[in-house]
């Protein structure tokens, strides 16, 4: 029962190789001039270009400021509003508690482009337009509903306890929450953090019709028109490709569980 | 539920008094009041109003009745870009039934930890990879003749299948719907591999004991524990791929004519290019119904399954 099936072991590898050899390639391709492109497109060849990300990244770095911000504020609206109500959820017993949380998680089953156009409309009313705070609410707010869900579940598995212990000290509401329950739901923000995030990162449509111009253009929007000269030709184009995808694998390579866990909660949001 | 809770409840009083003395939780739920009415439920509820007017989104707003759904019913594009969505979403629903499952179940008979751990991680990192790195990565694969996927045909000596796979109507939607091949690493891989590892080790034992086949113990009990993650996949995937969006935009723009239109593209193209917001919102509408048929026949269609079992 210990060792695996070697056919197993030689069709699992297989599989993983057809998989990850586009992204092989765009690595091995970003490094080249367009000649070694087209003479020898499937594997690294010598000389390494390194240049193209420097070019690259000229091109990209003021975008890459604007998605840093952009998910920043995002992430901390998603986390600001869905740990206050899941902390209201999980403590109170209030009149209408159920029809509320109710419209809530209400959001996560209207798709997306159904209201891409009324929510044009009311963040443009709102003075949002190509803003980085329009970019960020709208996702922000699609992840609450989910941030809602699984941070309410989170406190109210926390030992009722705490909360007794912090009443008879005298904690008020908002101490409890701040100095005793935040403190305490650290996985459960990362992940939420993580999902948000992601998502928020990865956003294309919504900013490509909230954004024009430069001003507060993404780097996901960006990465569409990078371009190399005549030598370097898509080389460039790759090597913005790839710069585009680091932050978010490097955030992944740091923290590996608190990602998986929040790729997978993610995935309940339909 | 926390029985401390009701400690903000009393019995007796009114209404009013009672949400007077819980005004404290209230105010914890303002920020995601406010942000969700404010975003999302406002513009969700004026998208039927929307719809029913002609609207360039500056001046003109003109009340047209249901002019709007007539007109949809003429359109050309709309019966295009719903079969297409259908057709992405048939395909996509039944890739993620198949090969992510497929590669899950090899990747959790791997018997060795370390090379378990590595397929795992080397399976989910694509998926932090942007979509739109994805896409535009496989718009260069294809790209021309010198394009990487043209030139391994050349390699292996099928010149005659070189194609313009993006350029073409006849094979455009197809070539969109092949991004990602072999489509194993994806969020379907995840939610099936953290499924089997939640299978407890006694199930398998007891199916060893009895000599079980690998192919008997996939059937008697992987799969079926897997139910659950399994409908999870169909319903995310058949939502998520029926509004597919940035494929056809990055690689196609909908063309070559109207071969690779979809929904959710019409909806933009009408919105922002040719300012019809009034009637791109009555096609949100009638994007909205079909979804909701669509989950509502097949969460239908998977409890009577159940039942059968």
């Amino acid at each position: 029962m210990k060792k695996s099936n070697p056919w197993t072991v030689v069709f699992v590898l297989a599989l993983f190789a057809v998989a990850m050899y586009p992204f092989f390639v765009l690595l091995a391709s970003s490094f080249k001039h367009q000649m070694q492109i087209y003479e020898s497109p499937w594997f690294f060849s010598s000389p390494l270009y390194p240049s193209n990300y420097g070019v690259a990244f000229r091109q990209i770095s003021q975008p890459i400021v604007h998605s840093l911000a952009v998910t920043a504020i995002g992430v901390a609206a998603t986390l600001i509003a869905s740990a206050t109500a899941a902390f209201s959820f999980a403590r109170y017993s209030f009149p209408f508690k159920n029809a509320l949380y109710g419209v809530i998680i209400m959001l996560l089953m209207i798709p997306g482009f159904v209201i891409l156009v009324p929510q044009f409309i009311s963040v443009k009313n709102m003075g949002m337009y190509n803003t980085l705070l329009g970019q960020a609410l709208p996702p922000a707010a699609s992840y609450t509903a989910m941030g809602v869900m699984l941070m309410r579940a989170f406190f109210e598995g926390l030992s009722r306890s705490l909360y007794e212990a912090a009443e008879m000290e005298g904690a008020r509401d908002f101490s409890v929450f701040a100095r005793i329950v935040l403190p305490l739901s650290k996985p459960i923000v990362a992940t939420v953090a993580i999902m948000s995030g992601l998502q928020i990162w990865n956003n294309f449509v919504w900013s490509l019709v909230v954004t024009t111009g430069d001003k507060v253009k993404p780097v996901i929007l960006a990465i569409m028109t990078v371009q190399g000269g005549i030598n370097e030709g898509d080389g460039v184009k790759l090597a913005g490709y790839v710069i585009a995808s680091l932050p978010l694998l490097i955030l992944f390579f740091a923290a590996t569980k608190p990602f998986v866990s929040g790729l997978t909660q993610g995935a309940v949001k339909g | 539920m926390n029985d401390y809770a009701h400690r903000t409840l009393p019995r007796r009083g009114g209404l009013l008094r009672r949400m007077w003395k819980a005004r404290n939780a209230y105010l914890f739920l303002l920020p995601a009041l406010l942000l969700l009415s404010a975003i999302k439920y406002y513009p969700f509820l004026t998208a039927f109003v929307e719809s029913l007017f002609d609207w360039n989104g500056v001046n003109v707003n003109r009340f047209i009745g249901f002019a709007n759904y007539a007109e949809l019913l003429k359109d050309e594009k709309i019966r295009v870009a719903f079969e297409n969505a259908f057709k992405v979403s048939l395909a996509t629903v039944l890739i993620n039934l198949t090969a992510p499952l497929l590669a899950a179940l090899l990747v959790f008979r791997v018997r060795s930890p370390r090379l378990q751990n590595v397929l795992k991680v080397g399976f989910i990192v694509p998926l932090v990879v942007p979509m739109m790195v994805l896409i535009l990565l496989w718009r260069w694969m294809y790209a021309g003749d010198t394009g990487l996927i043209n030139q391994a045909l050349d390699a292996v000596g099928l010149e005659s299948l070189k194609h313009s796979w993006l350029g073409d109507s006849s094979t455009a939607l197809g070539a969109i719907v092949f991004v990602g091949f072999p489509w194993v690493a994806g969020l379907p891989f995840l939610l099936y591999l953290a499924g089997l590892q939640n299978i407890s080790e006694d199930l398998f034992e007891v199916a060893s004991m009895e000599g079980a086949t690998p192919l008997r113990r996939m059937i008697a009990v992987e799969l079926p524990l897997l139910s659950g993650q399994i409908r999870l996949v169909l319903i995310y995937s058949l939502i998520q791929s029926f509004q597919v969006f940035e494929a056809p935009y990055a690689m196609t723009n909908g063309g070559p004519g109207i071969s690779t239109i979809t929904p959710s593209l019409h909806i933009y193209d009408q919105a922002f290019n040719y300012g019809r917001f009034g009637y791109a919102s009555s096609i949100g509408v009638v994007l909205f119904a079909v979804l909701l048929v669509l989950t509502i026949a097949l969460q239908k269609l998977i409890r009577n399954s159940d039942k059968i079992d």
